[in-house]
């Protein structure tokens, strides 16, 4: 009998074997995500992934967060780049564990490349930590697909960038958490319509919180402030 | 975006799914990828074609893309609906979304999946 149909006679079977597998394509980086979720956690630590493209603000918040939380806060910074330690050579500036990592070209962290940055933090400064924030290689398309295992991720467009960018980087705001419009002390001499933006990123994610600010005047850096303590709360009350 | 990457791991997960069944080679992998999910199927087929000479195991796959239909809803009365028309993939983004079949509400919101999934593989 034949053992692959069961029918009475032996005989060649050309049909291939099909398997059902069901997996997300990016199945080896989300399980390396949950594992660094989790690590994350064990270092006591809440993390926020920053995505925006380049010269959005993205380390200048940074510092200026330090510059306010960094008392109440233990903070580590994951710098994400093409190229270079300046990004990690400023945050260190402000007295902060930072750990680089280049990619050497590649357009996005992943997260086997966040899993050796925590390993690095925490042996700079480990090993506990209240809010580590992951800066992601500036670009507004490809880091939306890979989870690196953070709890919030936060998307930023600038002012000189144009209030266009939701609708046109739409996969972007689809996975957002919080949607941050940088630069508004730049607000007078741009074509910048924060409604525009704001209900773009609306309807590509519906109820998506937005924050405007200035980290250079110091606009609305409260609001972000909060934002941020009310997650290391949610944290520590886990 | 990342068509490479996307490539590279998914001819990954079949090189490993063939040595788990004992499998010479992967003949077909059926691939869903969702209307939102950002990719750009062409660059997504030619990195596999161009990556998957690099085993033999995956040297004859042929990849097959499910791309199904965009899905929407109306923020009037909530119908949710697909629509096969609106389904080219550089639509102009600041356009408004489709009307609702239902109502006439319009302006729906888009609802499509952006996940990646692979389906099936056949082996031999």
């Amino acid at each position: 009998m034949c053992d692959s149909c069961g029918c009475q006679t032996a005989h060649d079977h050309q049909d291939p074997l099909v398997i059902e597998v069901n997996k997300n394509l990016l199945e080896a980086n989300e399980r390396q995500a949950r594992s660094n979720r989790s690590q994350i956690e064990k270092m006591g630590a809440v993390a926020v992934n920053l995505i925006s493209s380049p010269g959005a603000g993205k380390t200048t918040l940074l510092e200026q967060t330090i510059d306010r939380l960094a008392g109440d806060l233990k903070i580590g910074v994951i710098e994400g780049d093409i190229e270079t330690e300046r990004d990690a050579e400023r945050i260190r500036a402000k007295g902060v564990a930072a750990v680089q990592l280049t990619t050497g070209g590649a357009c996005h962290l992943d997260a086997p490349l966040v899993h050796q940055g925590l390993h690095q933090l925490a042996r700079t400064d480990g090993p506990w930590f209240d809010l580590i924030f992951i800066e992601n290689v500036g670009n507004l398309v490809c880091p939306a697909a890979f989870d690196l295992g953070e709890h919030r991720r936060v998307v930023l467009v600038s002012v000189p960038e144009g209030s266009d960018k939701p609708a046109k980087y739409p996969t972007t705001f689809r996975g957002a958490d919080l949607f941050v419009i940088t630069k508004t002390d730049l607000l007078p001499y741009f074509d910048f319509d924060p409604d525009e933006a704001v209900r773009a990123a609306g309807r590509i994610r519906e109820g998506l919180t937005t924050l405007t600010l200035s980290a250079q005047d110091g606009t609305g850096m409260d609001a972000w402030l909060n934002w941020l303590m009310g997650l290391t709360n949610e944290r520590s009350a886990a | 975006m990342h068509e490479l990457s996307l490539a590279q791991a998914l001819l990954d997960q079949l090189r490993e799914l063939a040595a788990e069944h004992g499998a010479e080679s992967v003949k077909r992998a059926e691939v869903l990828v969702g209307p939102a999910s950002g990719v750009v199927t062409d660059s997504f087929v030619f990195g596999f074609s161009a990556l998957r000479l690099d085993h033999p195991v995956t040297r004859d796959c042929e990849l097959c893309i499910v791309s199904p239909a965009r899905t929407f809803r109306c923020p009037a009365c909530s119908h949710e609906f697909s629509d096969r028309k609106d389904s080219a993939p550089f639509r102009n983004p600041l356009a408004r979304g489709p009307d609702c079949p239902a109502c006439g509400g319009r302006d729906c919101l888009e609802t499509s999946s952006s996940e990646l999934i692979l389906k099936h593989v056949e082996m031999e």
